[in-house]
Order: C-alpha cells, then sequence, then structure tokens
C-alpha cells in the first residue's frame, strides 16, 4: 500500500539540523493494522504526518499505492490524499461550529456527492454508530467519547482505504477506548481498512498486527504480532 | 456546498456578534455614501447625452479680454449666425434661439390675466433648425412647418395643458396666445424630453417672427446687425460635419469677426473671441452657466462631484479595512476549522470561497440596510441634492446593476486579502496546536497595523480639511467689510408698470412703519448683486492714470444704511448728479494720493465727462473673499431710476423681538397698496451675503459629515481591535498584575502601540494635508491664516476620541481580577 525510503525530517536550528526522523524506512501492505509507538517527542506524529500527505519530509522517498509522492505537485497529493486517507485525532478536532451531523457530512461535501447521496450516507454512518440522537447537537455538547465517535465517523465517511489516527483514545477514558479499539479491529476485519495507529499503550498497540518503536527518530524495532 | 458556506457564516456572524456588528455598521455607511455619491455623480453627468451625434453639438460663446481680466458670455453676437451659414464650411446645422425674459402669458378668451401665467420662464424665440438639431416627438403639427411663418408658437404638452386645462389637444392648435403684447398663433404640439436635460425650454415662438422686422421691439431685441454688442439670450447652437475640428471652427469665427468688426484705436488692450463650448460642458462650465433666463438650471461643479467621489471612496475604504482587521485579527480563532477543513479534503480555493461567500454576505447585509437608508439620506441632504435626483430600485436598472458590482467590489476588497491569510494556514501547524506560525503572525499584525495607520490617516486628513473650511467661512462672515450687514432689509421695485412716483409712495409708507431708521434709495447694496466697471482716466499732471472703475449707485442714505466710513469730503446730496462722485481709498492711492483728503476736488474723466471727487469712504469689501478690493465709486442716483432697490436700515429689536416680524408685515401691506401685481420679495442682507458663500458652507457641511462617519467607522474598528487585543493579551495582564503592575502602568502599557500608530497618522498626514489647504485657500484673496492649532487640534482630538474608544477596553482588561484569568489557562 505504502513504502518509506530512508525519509528524513528536520528542522534547522541555529545552522545545525535537529533530526525528527533520521532515515526511516518503512512499508505497510493492504490491510496491515500498525501500531507506532515510543516516548514522547520521537516523531511519532511526524512520522504519521508524512504518511498521510500532511506534512513533507526532509528527505527520501515516499509511494503511496503507486504513486511516487515526493514527485507530485501539491494540488495530485490532495487527490490522493482525497481519494485513500481518513484522519481521527486525539484531540478530535472537530468543526465546533457545526453539528454532528454536518461535521461527518463536510468530507462528502468536498468529494462533490449530490445532495440526496450525502443525506443516505451520513444516515448510513449516524445509524451504525449509533448516534442519530445525537445528529443536532454541536461538539461542545457531546462527552469527549462521543466526540471521538463522530471524528471516527467522519473519518469513515468517505470509505478510505487507509485509516491514520494519531492518539485516538489519548483523551478518552479505558472503558471508552476499548470500544474505539474494536471498533478498528472490526474495520480492518471485515472492511479491510488500513489502519495505521500511534499510541502509548500497549494494549491498544496488541489489538494491531504489527508494533513500530520509534526511538530519537528512528526504527528501533518492528514486530509482528 | 454553498448552502454548508451559509450556515457556517451565519454561525459565525452570531457568534462573533460584536465583530458582525461593527462590520455591517461601517459597510451600511460606506455603501450608502456610495449610493448617494452615485445618484448625485450619475444624475449630473447624464444630462443631454441622449441627442443624436451629441458630440458634434457645441454652443458659441464669446470670451471678452478687457486688460488680463476675462469675461464671459454665453450669447454670441446678432449676427453671427448668419455669417456662420454662409462662411462656414465645416458647420452642419446652425441654430440660433433667443431667451425671453419672463413675459406675462394672456390666454384671451379668459376675461382676466389669471395670476398662474405670470412672468414665464422657458420661452425662446427658435426657427425650424432648433427642431432639426434636437429631436422631439411631435404630438401635432410638424417640426418643418410649424415655426416657418411669424408669429406662431409651439408648446410642449406640460405647458400646454397649463395654458387650456380644459382643451384635448387637437383642440388647442390655432388657439392665440399673447407673450406680454406678442400675439400669436399655437401651431404645434411637442413631447417634452423623457431623458434630462438642460433643454427646458416649453413655449417655441417662431424666430420669423423678429427676424423679418415688422416687429420693431422685437427685431430690435434680435440684433441682426450689430456686433458690438452681445446678449446672453442671443444663442447659438452649431452641429458641425464629422471630423471638423473645433479648434479650425474657433479660427475661422475670429476671421469673421476681425473682418465685420475690426479693432479700433479706442479699444486697445481689449478683445473679443468665439468658443465653441461642447454640449456635454454646458451643464458644468460655471463661466458661461446654462441659460441665464430660465430658473432652475444650475451648473454642477466638476470639483465637487469628484470631492464627493472621494469621500465615497474613503469612506468604502474604511469600512473594507476594519473588516479585514477584524477577520485577520481572528484569524488564529478560526485555524483550527480551516486546518480541519483541510484534512477532510478541502481545496485552498475552496476555503477562499467559502470567506468569500462569508463576506459577500455580509456586504449583502449591509446593502440591503443601505437600500433601507438611502432615502432618508436623500431627504436629510436635500439642501443641496437636487430634487431631480431620485432613489427608486424598480426603475433604475443602472442602480441595481451598480449594487451588483459595488457588493461584488467590496466582497472582493475586503474579503480577499482575509481568505488568504486564512486559507493558507497549513493543517499540520494547526493540528499540533500551534496557531498560525510566528511569521505570519507578524506579517498580518504589521498589514493590521498599516491598515489602522492608513484609517486614522484619512479621518486626521478630513478633520483637519473640516477645521480650516469652518475656520475660513467663520472669517469671512464674520470679519469687519467695512460696512453694516445686519438689521438691513433690501426689496427691489418691479421693473414693469412701475413709476416714479408709485415709488415715491412706496418710500413715504415704508418711512411711517416705526421700526425703520432711515431708507437708501439705490441699485445693488455693498457685495452682492452685480457689478458694472467703466473705464475712466485720470489726469495727474501729464501722466494719464487709466482704470477699470467698479460702480455704485446709492443716494444720501447709502453710506448712513451702510455704515460705510467717509474718511474725507462729503455725503452725496438729493442734487448731487453723475458729475460728483465718492471714491473708495483704493482708487485714491491709485490716482496717487497719499492722503484721502488730497482727492477732493480732483476730476475723473468717465465716458467722455469730467466727474468732480467731492468724498471718500474707507474700503469696504464689494466682492466675495475670492477676489481683492478694486477700485470703486459711488455715484448718486435718484428714485427717478426704474426698477431701484430700496435698502431700509431696521431700529434694533427689543428683547421679545417682533418688531421686525411686524416691519416685514408692515412692508408688505404697503407694497401690496403701490403694487398690487407683483408679489412683494424682501432680503435680509447677512443672509444674502452669508448665500455668497453657499458653495463653501455646502463644502463645509459635506466635510463635517464626512469626518464624522469616518471617525464613527475607524472608532468602531478600533474597538473591536482593542477589544480583540486586550482579550489575547489577558494572561500576559494577569501575570503583570501578580508581579506587581499598576493599573496606570498597565493602561499606559496597552495604549502605547496606538499612541504610537496615531502619531505615525499624524506626521503622514500633516504635509498632505497642508498642500491640501493650501491649495483650497487659493480660489480667496482674503484668507484666514492655516494655523498650527489646526494640526494640533485634529491630532489632539484624534488622539483623545481613539483613546476614548480603547480607553475602556482597556481599564477593564487592567482592573480585571488577574486570579480568574490565569485560572483558566
Ligand atoms: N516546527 C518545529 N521546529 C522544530 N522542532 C519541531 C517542530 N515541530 C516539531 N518539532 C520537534 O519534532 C519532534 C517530534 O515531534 P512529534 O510531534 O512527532 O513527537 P511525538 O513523538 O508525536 O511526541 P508525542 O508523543 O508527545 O506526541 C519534537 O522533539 C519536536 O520538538
Ligand atoms: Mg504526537
Amino acid at each position: 500500500m505504502l513504502s518509506l525510503k530512508n525519509i528524513s525530517k528536520y528542522y534547522q536550528i541555529g545552522g545545525n539540523k535537529s533530526f525528527v526522523l533520521n532515515n526511516v524506512s518503512l512499508e505497510v501492505e493492504e490491510g496491515e493494522f500498525v501500531s507506532i509507538m515510543g516516548p514522547s517527542g520521537s516523531g511519532k506524529s511526524t512520522l504519521l504526518n508524512i504518511i498521510g500527505m500532511l506534512d513533507e519530509p526532509s528527505e527520501g522517498y515516499h509511494y503511496f499505492a503507486g504513486n511516487a509522492v515526493h514527485q507530485l505537485k501539491e494540488k495530485q497529493r490532495a487527490a490522493l490524499y482525497k481519494q485513500y486517507v481518513g484522519f481521527v485525532f486525539q484531540a478530535y478536532h472537530l468543526i465546533d461550529e457545526l453539528t454532528v451531523y454536518e461535521n461527518i457530512e463536510t468530507p462528502l461535501i468536498y468529494q462533490n456527492y449530490s445532495g440526496s447521496d450525502r443525506k443516505a450516507i451520513v444516515a448510513d454512518m449516524l445509524d451504525r454508530f449509533q448516534i442519530v440522537g445525537k445528529k443536532d447537537l454541536f461538539p461542545a455538547q457531546l462527552s469527549g467519547g462521543q466526540q471521538q465517535l463522530v471524528g471516527i465517523a467522519r473519518a469513515l465517511i468517505t470509505k478510505p482505504k487507509l485509516i491514520l489516527a494519531d492518539e485516538p483514545t489519548g483523551n478518552l477514558n479505558s472503558k471508552q477506548g476499548i470500544e474505539i479499539m474494536e471498533l478498528f479491529a472490526k474495520l480492518n476485519k471485515e472492511d479491510k481498512v488500513t489502519i495505521i495507529q500511534v499510541t502509548h499503550s500497549e494494549k491498544n498497540a496488541g489489538y494491531g498486527s504489527r508494533i513500530i518503536n520509534l526511538l530519537d527518530g528512528k526504527i528501533d524495532s518492528s514486530i509482528k504480532l | 456546498m454553498i448552502k454548508n458556506y451559509l450556515i457556517i457564516a451565519l454561525r459565525n456572524f452570531w457568534r462573533n456578534k460584536l465583530f458582525t456588528f461593527i462590520n455591517i455598521i461601517g459597510l451600511s455607511i460606506g455603501i450608502s455614501a456610495a449610493i448617494v455619491i452615485y445618484l448625485i455623480v450619475n444624475y449630473d453627468f447624464t444630462f443631454d447625452k441622449f441627442h443624436k451625434d451629441g458630440d458634434r453639438i457645441y454652443r458659441v460663446v464669446s470670451n471678452f479680454t478687457y486688460q488680463s481680466e476675462i469675461g464671459y458670455n454665453s450669447g454670441v453676437c446678432g449676427p453671427l449666425a448668419g455669417a456662420i451659414k454662409n462662411q462656414v464650411p465645416g458647420v452642419e446645422i446652425t441654430v440660433p434661439f433667443f431667451g425671453i425674459y419672463g413675459p406675462d402669458v394672456i390666454i384671451p378668451e379668459k376675461e382676466k390675466v389669471s395670476e398662474k401665467y405670470k412672468k414665464q420662464d422657458g420661452v425662446i424665440l427658435a426657427g425650424p433648425d432648433y427642431f432639426k438639431l434636437f429631436k422631439y416627438e411631435w404630438v401635432i403639427g410638424s417640426p418643418k412647418t410649424a415655426l416657418t411663418e411669424p408669429n406662431n408658437v409651439v408648446l410642449t404638452t406640460d405647458q400646454a395643458k397649463r395654458y387650456f386645462p380644459s382643451l384635448q389637444y387637437h383642440e388647442m392648435i390655432g388657439k392665440v396666445i399673447i407673450y406680454d403684447t406678442l400675439k400669436v398663433t399655437l401651431t404645434g404640439l411637442i413631447k417634452p424630453f423623457k431623458q434630462k436635460s438642460d433643454l427646458t425650454f416649453h413655449d417655441f415662438i417662431s424666430l420669423s417672427t423678429a427676424t423679418n422686422g415688422s416687429n420693431k421691439a422685437l427685431f430690435s431685441y434680435v440684433n441682426l446687425t450689430s456686433w458690438d454688442h452681445t446678449n446672453s439670450v442671443s444663442q447659438l447652437f452649431i452641429k458641425l460635419l464629422p471630423d471638423v475640428s473645433p479648434k479650425l471652427v474657433e479660427k475661422q469665427l475670429k476671421q469673421i469677426l476681425l473682418k465685420n468688426n475690426p479693432p479700433t484705436p479706442d479699444r486697445k488692450g481689449s478683445s473679443h473671441s468665439f468658443v465653441l463650448q461642447p454640449l456635454n460642458d454646458l451643464h458644468f462650465n460655471e463661466r458661461f452657466g446654462i441659460f441665464d433666463f430660465t430658473a432652475n438650471s444650475s451648473v454642477a461643479s466638476k470639483t465637487t462631484l469628484f470631492g464627493l467621489l472621494v469621500i465615497a471612496i474613503f469612506l468604502l475604504l474604511l469600512a473594507c479595512i476594519n473588516f479585514i482587521n477584524l477577520t485577520t485579527a481572528q484569524a488564529s480563532k478560526r485555524a483550527k476549522e480551516i486546518g480541519v477543513r483541510k484534512t477532510m479534503g478541502s481545496s485552498r480555493w475552496q476555503l477562499i470561497i467559502q470567506f468569500l461567500t462569508e463576506t459577500f454576505l455580509l456586504t449583502l447585509i449591509a446593502v440591503l440596510i443601505s437600500i433601507v437608508i438611502t432615502p432618508n439620506l436623500l431627504k436629510l441632504f436635500s439642501n443641496f441634492i437636487s430634487s431631480g435626483i431620485k432613489f427608486n430600485l424598480p426603475h433604475q436598472p443602472n442602480i441595481v446593476l451598480f449594487l451588483v458590482l459595488l457588493t461584488l467590489l467590496v466582497t472582493f476588497i475586503a474579503g480577499f486579502y482575509p481568505a488568504i491569510i486564512l486559507s493558507a494556514s497549513k493543517s499540520v501547524t494547526v493540528l499540533k496546536n500551534q496557531s498560525l506560525s510566528n511569521n505570519r503572525k507578524t506579517r498580518s499584525t504589521i498589514l493590521r497595523k498599516t491598515l489602522t495607520v492608513a484609517q486614522f490617516i484619512i479621518a486626521l486628513f478630513f478633520l483637519m480639511g473640516t477645521i480650516l473650511v469652518a475656520k475660513q467661512i467663520h472669517y469671512v462672515l464674520n470679519k469687519d467689510l467695512g460696512f453694516k450687514k445686519d438689521a438691513i432689509v433690501t426689496i427691489s421695485t418691479p421693473w414693469k408698470n412701475n413709476n416714479q412716483a408709485k415709488r415715491q409712495v412706496l418710500l413715504n409708507k415704508l418711512y411711517s412703519l416705526p421700526q425703520i431708521q432711515l431708507i437708501s434709495v439705490g441699485e445693488d447694496p455693498p457685495l452682492t448683486g452685480g457689478e458694472r466697471f467703466t473705464e475712466v482716466s485720470y489726469l495727474d499732471g501729464k501722466k494719464e492714470i487709466k482704470s477699470n472703475l467698479l460702480l455704485k449707485y446709492g443716494d444720501k442714505n447709502y453710506l448712513k444704511v451702510f455704515q460705510i466710513k467717509l474718511l474725507a469730503g462729503r455725503d452725496l446730496l438729493s442734487s448731487d448728479t453723475l458729475q460728483q462722485m465718492i471714491i473708495n481709498d483704493t482708487y485714491a492711492k491709485i490716482i496717487g494720493c497719499r492722503y484721502a483728503q488730497d482727492a477732493i476736488g480732483k476730476y475723473i474723466d468717465m465716458d467722455g465727462k469730467k466727474s468732480e471727487v467731492i468724498g471718500v469712504t474707507a474700503d469696504f469689501h464689494e466682492h466675495s473673499a475670492h477676489s481683492i478690493i478694486k477700485p470703486l465709486a459711488l455715484l448718486s442716483i435718484g428714485i427717478d431710476k426704474n426698477n431701484s432697490e430700496f435698502h431700509l436700515a431696521l431700529k434694533p429689536q427689543s428683547a421679545d423681538g417682533h418688531e421686525w416680524k411686524t416691519a416685514i408685515a408692515g412692508m408688505r401691506n404697503a407694497w401690496k397698496e403701490v403694487y398690487p401685481d407683483n408679489d412683494f420679495d424682501y432680503e435680509f442682507f447677512d443672509e444674502a451675503i452669508a448665500r455668497q458663500y453657499y458653495r463653501e458652507q455646502n463644502t463645509s457641511t459635506l466635510l463635517t459629515w464626512a469626518t464624522s462617519l469616518s471617525i464613527l467607522i475607524s472608532c468602531l474598528g478600533l474597538l473591536g481591535l482593542t477589544i480583540y487585543t486586550t482579550n489575547q493579551r489577558t494572561k500576559e495582564i494577569g501575570v503583570r498584575k501578580v508581579l506587581g503592575a499598576s493599573v496606570t502602568q498597565l493602561v499606559t502599557l496597552l495604549s502605547k502601540e496606538l499612541s504610537l500608530l496615531i502619531l505615525l497618522a499624524f506626521v503622514i498626514t500633516t504635509p498632505f494635508a497642508w498642500i491640501a489647504m493650501n491649495k483650497w485657500m487659493q480660489s480667496f484673496a482674503d484668507r484666514t491664516a492655516i494655523s498650527w492649532w489646526i494640526f494640533a487640534l485634529s491630532g489632539g482630538g484624534m488622539f483623545i476620541i481613539a483613546l476614548i474608544t480603547s480607553g475602556f477596553q482597556t481599564v477593564k482588561a487592567a482592573i480585571a481580577n488577574p486570579v480568574k484569568s490565569l485560572r483558566s489557562e
């Protein structure tokens, strides 16, 4: 599905290069469920953003679904992103001014779905996550777990082949966390969605098929479960 | 998608009520001003635009140069039209016509002269050519035949209905109409122009009535022979053939003039020439006026219109600046939404369009508000907005189009930059919970400061201008003009049905009114009224001193009524004739008299006769402050002169102030007894003087409005920005307070930046304002000083207004309990 070859990311700090990612190479097959772990500041989020094409590496080669991302123009990259990727954030990042329904609907708008299609798809999704009753509420009126559910529903609404999740359960209690993890496992198994998540929890990492450990911007270990 | 944008836009407006409010108020003011000014400018610029080949139509006018002074006359001498027809090949049509001053119109079938047909304006003598040049819609009759025969008349349908209210159009044809004494027959009816036009004539008497010579008075009125006399009623319009240069025609006219009226030695130093005035200049050229024999046709000033445009543009700019400032200040607030939208697949363009939609919506609301406000504004400014200007959207597609374009333009100017800034935020930075990157933040802060300074500059500029104009008006209206202005009433006795006996009766009746102190019989009072010059010479030994002397006519009471100081000699006596004159000090100096006394007994050569100087007055202002004091002589004129003016000095009013009203009522009664057929008209002298400065007064009113509105808009923006920045700095303020800063120190800290911005604006504005002021003052010979305090007052005033605007918010932030603001972090 995707492959990183000798990817580095550094910031210029006072004339010195400060490496966040240092010569990272990584292959992820379709259908995998990868967990990225590592201490704070080791570069996990940066790696995930690069995989998701939200951030650009300083060096290296990046292939995604057969495309050489490092050679693509901004526009093409955005198109690729739109077609394949769904993002889930630790801080949910719902749009405060939009209702649950509108938040979930928004990606469809950017994919140019017609109004009636959008209605049907969103209704399905609300059903599946059992949040129909909440559809007219604003994010501020939901609990953290509910907000993350909406965030995931929103990420899934365009049927992405790859879900990238940066500490999706970081702000949730353990029961809510388990629910989200089981949801991911189910998506991975039944819908064959590739998932890459960043997590600090061994237990959550256990839901995946592979654990990658980052240390100081380098891959320390990669263990298949 | 648009629906989604609209929803989020409305929710955002609601969430930021204050900013929305500020933006809408500012935009509404700017847009209303733009609409009103568009109406005015559009009105004045669309006069006589509909004539076929209008760009080839010219009016021939006359310039007279005498020494270095140029006189302008909108008419030409009578024989010119005939000469052009025969001798200038480049002219396609030559159309002479002659205005007739306010004739009384009599419809003979009625027994009595009806009141409403008195003193008609819009009556001209014209031939069939007139209708060849200007195409009217004919209801009855034909442009070719209706005015060929003498003693025929063509009316507009409106006017015909006034004369014959009970007749159908076809019944009117053949009716007789009498203009004063001239009997004519109605032969045609035309529709008045539907479009705006300065050609507002409605009674067209056939020109052949005058030119065939059977009516001696009319024949001399149109003067077909003398190249020496130019009357402004004698109008001449021509249409050039395509590609004929007006300059060339002007040269040919000069040749014709030289041939027919060669310069003679006694006309040394003077010259006469013809100028082709383009039709589209008619409405604007104040030198020639439009037609001085029709009422209600005042020239529009292009300078004023230009000034109005500038004001509209500035007000709109100020409102746009508010929008830009407030929106970019909020950028970090919205950055999260933007970042999230980007991770959900939004392209930058989609975001830009989203923000532009928001701006558009806001502008649209402001436009709708403006549409409601505009009719009221027109009422408010009815004093100096022409009554022809209407705001009636369903019937004015051009205004609808203007509004659409204005909405789009404002949306673009106000919305584009914020949209670029907002949409530029990168999703990664936003999602990492860093707000906008530092670099951009400073860039948009610098922009915000620049724009704020720009607002202050505009507001300061208007403020300085307003103070100066007010100062100048105050100066010219209140300075010592050398004569008394108040408690003087002027009435003019009529032209017609008047004689010396009647005037004497009126004079006696007026003198019997207890409130009247003194009456002078003469011509124009000082300063106001027309001016008449004559060339005089004075023989100083062998040297001949020639001067252009301004003549005033009055009687023995003239100097007393106006309290003009006599420096030497004596006042006029009833027995004096044109052989005695009182001169002003300026002229005394010109003829070489150092002391006024020396001029007494000198003889001045005027029109070949000697006139003795019997008195010298102190200089008094005979012109508005636009020009300097010129040599002047006061000559005796008696009650025997027709149409003389009475200047009545009133006794001072007592506290309850009813005397003058009673006096006016008394004058009216006296007048009605002597002149029952004429309306009584009077004018207080001081008001007549103030009227001389109506243009400056209008400028002043306009500037005051522009200033108030620009300050209002800027201050609203400033208020919004202050609220925003103090909110941003709540934590910093809290920490400083905990560390021991006092409220005063905090307020100083928070106001320092604002003060610097105002200072910068002041430094930038002052030189420009100074240049503009000097330019404006150039049109006055007599000017007030451009004092330093005008600038100081403006700068100080602006500073105080700005500090008060932001101060409330700043002090509130400074006295807030720091524990609260810090805990929430
Ligand atoms: N703009 C920047 N300039 C300099 N250094 C940066 C910048 N952005 C990120 N970094 C550095 O990159 C490193 C990796 O950041 P990253 O967010 O990827 O860490 P992480 O592994 O996700 O940590 P955490 O578990 O705390 O989320 C950090 O040390 C951070 O200081
Ligand atoms: Mg992280």
